[in-house]
């Protein structure tokens, strides 16, 4: 069939894709250490397109160049910058500001993220507000004894003036490639973490969401758009070929 | 990975439905903003995952915040706010302890302190029917005038657990043990981990207006955004209906 009418339906298809990820950008707005999803999209294939000459004499078929067949989305990656701080004043709430996430302990395994909204629970160990255990720097739970919780921007937790641990920091040094969204607020690593570089922590704070509502707003417009305008083409070769067959293909 | 576009009006749909729940929490909170030792709400929200898909956003969870609220003085001898860790036992039924922080305390008919609701106090002591002035002091200890002599009429304990913010609403103020908070432990006020008494005062909500006003404020502008984007998904779909004009 024409290749154009596919083309065009593929346009509509990345609309969906990235409209989706608008949603869910949106939606997060108020979600403390979401981190917001970035499309993109890429030329679907390209095929050669060729002439066949009307001289039998001369080469029966030229090449002409070479034509794209639509569009296609590619895996989406998720846009690590930091995001603001909110002043909470809850004495378990930890911001990260710079490079490094929290490491959380879920049944799935480690997981990393920027959510810092912790409680102490029942039993004495710091728990992210799902119940999941935080990690020290080695690794291990954090169990606190009762009284006053201080949590120095190095990580270091002093109870009461007594020294209790330090919380765990894991930085990467490209998270784009090594981290993958995992739901609840958390990313999965491919490997162990690269980075060095660990951002100072404030108690009493939360990194709110880092989506941005006038570019996602504006992405709304431009996806609306878009999609509009392959829907467009699509009825465009949907007429061509309507044409071709009424006309063209007519007997008498 | 592909979604439909169906999928993507839930994922506003939900998202709408969860701002709103939010909308109750503060409003909740706002109502609040007189009772004195109320402890306001936090609604915790989540991302949604399924594998790859996009789920939208949540509200996983409920959180009770437990900061100090600021203590006004007032001229009750039996008002009493508690400054720092704990707080007050109530006997709420029958072998059954709430919890409050609403230190604002009547002598009922047969000397026991009571609060409004009418649950008395759980402490060690009773004050004398004929005591003419009552004096509660940093520690816990209830001294009252009888005659021209102070007598100690009995001792104050405060209850702290592990975790205050697992505590459950139990309505009229008054918060239950639940297994997230931790066992309730007593102990006298000034010691190690707990906070003292401050007779005379009241301690007041913990609810910040500014935050809760803040909070309306990016509420209404994100449910806007998100009708936005229903509408948009919407129109998308309808496009897609409409494409073939015969």
């Amino acid at each position: 069939m024409i290749k154009g009418l596919y083309a065009a339906a593929s346009a509509m298809l990345a609309g969906i894709n990235r409209q989706q990820a608008i949603a869910h950008d949106v939606a997060n707005l108020d979600t403390p250490g979401f981190k917001q999803v970035l499309t993109s999209l890429d030329d679907f294939k390209l095929t050669q397109i060729l002439k066949t000459n009307p001289n039998a004499m001369a080469d029966p078929v030229s090449y002409l160049g070479m034509l794209g067949l639509g569009v296609e989305s590619v895996k989406d990656s998720t846009d690590f910058s930091q995001g603001g701080l909110q002043d909470t004043g809850n004495e378990f709430d930890l911001a990260i500001s710079g490079e490094g996430f929290f490491r959380v302990k879920t049944p799935a395994g480690e997981r990393y993220t920027r959510d810092g909204r912790f409680i102490k629970d029942a039993l004495g160990n710091l728990t992210t507000v799902d119940g999941n255990q935080v990690l020290n720097s080695s690794g291990q739970p954090i169990k606190l004894t009762d009284g006053e919780t201080v949590i120095a921007p190095d990580g270091t937790i002093t109870v009461n003036g007594v020294a209790a641990g330090q919380i765990g920091v894991a930085s990467f040094k490209e998270p784009k490639n090594e981290l993958t969204r995992d739901g609840e607020n958390t990313f999965t690593a491919t490997g162990a973490p690269t980075g060095t570089d660990k951002g100072p922590i404030s108690q009493g704070f939360l990194e709110m969401s880092n989506a941005n509502p006038t570019q996602l707003m504006t992405q709304l417009v431009e996806v609306s758009r878009s999609y509009e305008a392959a829907q467009q083409m699509v009825q465009n070769q949907d007429e061509l070929l309507g044409k071709t067959i009424a006309s063209l293909g007519r007997i008498g | 990975m592909s979604g439909s576009l169906f999928h993507v009006l839930n994922i506003s749909r939900i998202d709408m439905l969860t701002k709103m729940d939010d909308l109750d929490i503060v409003s909740n909170n706002v109502a609040n903003i007189n009772t004195s030792g109320y402890k306001s709400n936090r609604g915790n929200f989540q991302e949604m995952l399924e594998k790859l898909n996009y789920e939208g956003v949540t509200l996983s969870s409920s959180q009770l915040i437990t900061k100090q609220g600021a203590i006004h003085e007032t001229n009750n001898q039996l008002d009493v706010a508690i400054q720092g860790n704990g707080f007050f036992g109530l006997t709420i039924a029958a072998g059954k302890t709430g919890y409050t922080r609403d230190g604002q305390f009547l002598l009922d008919a047969s000397g026991r302190l009571v609060n409004s609701n009418g649950y008395p106090l759980v402490w060690t002591g009773t004050i004398p029917l004929e005591a003419t002035e009552v004096q509660i002091q940093e520690d816990g200890l209830v001294r009252a005038l009888v005659g021209d002599d102070w007598i100690d009429a009995g001792i104050i304990q405060l209850t702290r657990f592990a975790n205050p913010s697992g505590l459950t609403n139990n309505g009229n103020n008054i918060l239950l043990e639940s297994d997230s908070s931790g066992a309730p432990q007593a102990g006298a006020p000034g010691s190690t981990n707990f906070g003292t008494l401050m007779a005379h005062s009241i301690e007041g909500s913990n609810v910040n207006y500014a935050d809760e006003v803040t909070h309306l404020m990016t509420l209404q502008r994100a449910f806007q955004m998100s009708t936005r984007t229903f509408q948009t998904t919407d129109t998308m779909i309808s496009q897609a209906i409409h494409m073939r004009k015969a």
